[in-house]
């Protein structure tokens, strides 16, 4: 219930920020490249040929699961630390009568809802983009083909929980630095490491490297290993919100 | 622990860094009902004090009960008794003013109407949708005032609220504080750098400088040192004879006769009368008091 108290306020001070227009723009941006790619017959449509309608989702997927939702993760992490911040309401926050837990799990979950509806949103992003595909393209009779809810399904889950290792060492390092450059350098450089280990250097050491694991959905090499990096990074995951908050808890937070 | 007390700190000390001790003993004595004036210049550890006092550092020697319970076993139920601002405004700068307060009314665990209850109460009622951003800086810091008062606390704890308000607000200020010891009873811890802004108000003063508590009790008995710091300037046909005169007065010799410690005018007159008793020439008999301004300087820049 205290914990609904904290979550219930760490919404109300997202009200009137960028953050939900931000969620909602970055989960946009696959959909709507991907939408003018088919309406000016661009290469998509003839990618997505024998069976479009699960192709157009393994396609959104992958191009949003790669780049822009790691990306989005580690800048929405960061912007919503900042609002304490920026505002100068730490010592507000801490001297509520409200447990360090509740404040730390609530900004947590506040950021994990902003994750969720960026995938929702993604999704239903490119559900349009599929009927504008069928009715642009007839040929393709896009809807009238079977569509794999298993698969969609599993991969959104797999992208999620993948995602979760990333997503609390941010919380982390938004927690730990005032400025807002540390975390997001340090993030992009990360995941940027990450997307070399996995594609260009084609590393072993991407079984445990947290800025790695987004890929893994996504390359059929690595589907064998989908269950142990799911696992992996729901163990990071703890790890780093445990650590995370000790080091939120003994730190003197008055400004 | 004294039910009188509301606020006790024992042998309070606190470092930032190794070697650097920023408060030393603070025995900290906060009587029910009282206003308390914590005075001290910039970087003496006022708002170090205060922020212990909140459980915002954590005490690494010496010991904080309020309300009568130790502040690290009961924190959570102590907070809730408690409103605060500590320094700056600490508001939400996209928000209006009712949002702002709406964060933390759940939390506080206090009804809807409690926030137009503390606009009213602050003038701020009438803000609408203009956020916090937009709002003076006085009106910041009356909208922090608003956060602090919404749980109706016992204990109200301001950290220079006065920073930043024009002379207008330091008297509507004033005026607020007053109302809420008087009127709810609130027990109010109010710190500021300067005595002549909170004399005005406060029943109790503690004066703290580089960490040290210099001097802690009612304002009467901070009065009553003021007097006993107060000098009666004398020069007579004979200094020499007037010095031996009044040798019990412990005078002190100055470039143009000399000086006594006195309390009262009574004791100036009688000083007089001794004087010409002993058939020497009064030129000079100079009362000065020592205000309260200048023994806050004389007690802070006495251990620099």
């Amino acid at each position: 219930m205290k914990l609904l108290t904290a979550l219930r306020a760490e919404l109300l001070k997202t009200k009137r920020t960028s953050s939900l227009y931000f969620t909602l723009a970055t989960a946009a941006l696959v959909p709507a490249i991907f939408l003018l790619n088919v309406l000016t017959n661009g290469g998509d449509v003839a990618a997505i040929g024998k069976d479009p309608l699960n192709t157009i989702f393994k396609l959104g997927a992958e191009r949003t699961g790669l780049v822009f939702f790691p990306l989005f993760v580690i800048l929405v992490c960061t912007l919503l630390a900042q609002i304490e911040y920026r505002n100068n309401t730490w010592k507000q926050v801490l001297a509520a009568p409200q447990k360090k837990r509740n404040i730390f799990l609530a900004k947590f979950l506040n950021i994990n809802l902003l994750i969720l509806l960026f995938l929702a949103a993604n999704l239903l992003l490119t559900a349009l983009v599929a009927v504008v595909t069928h009715f642009m393209n007839p040929s393709l009779h896009v809807l009238q083909h079977s569509f794999n809810w298993t698969r969609l399904f599993t991969r959104t889950a797999n992208t999620y929980v993948t995602m979760l290792a990333l997503c609390t060492f941010q919380f982390w390092l938004a927690l730990r630095f005032r400025s807002f450059i540390v975390p997001t350098g340090v993030g992009f450089a990360l995941w940027f490491t990450g997307m070399m280990m996995s594609f260009e250097f084609q590393s072993s050491l991407v079984d445990y490297f947290p800025y790695s694991f987004q890929a893994f959905p996504f390359i059929p090499d690595f589907q064998s290993k989908m269950t142990q990096i799911n696992l992996t990074s729901l163990g990071y995951a703890t790890v780093f919100l445990l650590l995370g908050f000790l080091d939120f808890r003994k730190r003197r937070l008055t400004s | 622990m004294d039910q009188q007390l509301i606020v006790r700190t024992t042998g309070l000390t606190y470092h930032y860094s190794r070697g650097v001790q920023t408060l030393h003993n603070i025995d900290l004595r906060v009587e029910r009902g009282s206003i308390y004036g914590f005075l001290g210049p910039n970087g003496s550890g006022k708002t170090t004090t205060l922020s212990l006092l909140l459980g915002l550092l954590g005490n690494q020697k010496g010991d904080i009960e309020i309300f009568g319970q130790h502040l690290h076993a009961n924190r959570e139920a102590i907070l809730g008794r408690i409103g605060s601002l500590i320094e700056s405004p600490s508001l939400y700068g996209h928000l209006t003013a009712r949002e702002n307060l709406e964060v933390y009314r759940s939390t506080y665990g206090v009804p809807a109407s409690r926030v137009e209850e503390v606009l009213e109460t602050v003038g701020l009622a009438d803000t609408g949708k203009k956020v916090a951003k937009k709002f003076s800086l006085g009106m910041k810091q009356r909208l922090s005032i608003a956060l602090a008062l919404l749980p109706n606390p016992e204990l109200l704890i301001l950290d220079e609220p006065s920073n930043g308000l024009d002379p207008a607000g330091i008297i509507e200020l004033r005026a607020l504080v007053k109302k809420l010891n008087k009127e709810h009873g609130m027990t109010i811890l109010i710190s500021s750098h300067l005595l002549g802004e909170i004399e005005k108000m406060v029943s109790h003063v503690g004066i703290i400088y580089n960490g040290r508590m210099l001097f802690q009790g009612p304002l009467g008995d901070l009065h009553r040192f003021q007097k006993r710091g107060s000098r009666l300037f004398i020069r007579t046909s004979d200094n020499e004879a007037a010095y031996q005169l009044l040798h019990e007065h412990e005078p002190e010799m100055t470039p143009a006769g000399m000086s006594v410690a006195y309390n009262d005018d009574t004791q100036v007159a009688a000083i007089n009368r001794r004087l010409t008793d002993s058939q020497l020439d009064v030129y000079l008999l100079h009362p000065k008091e020592t205000d309260l301004e200048q023994l806050f300087i004389d007690l802070t820049s006495a251990r620099s």
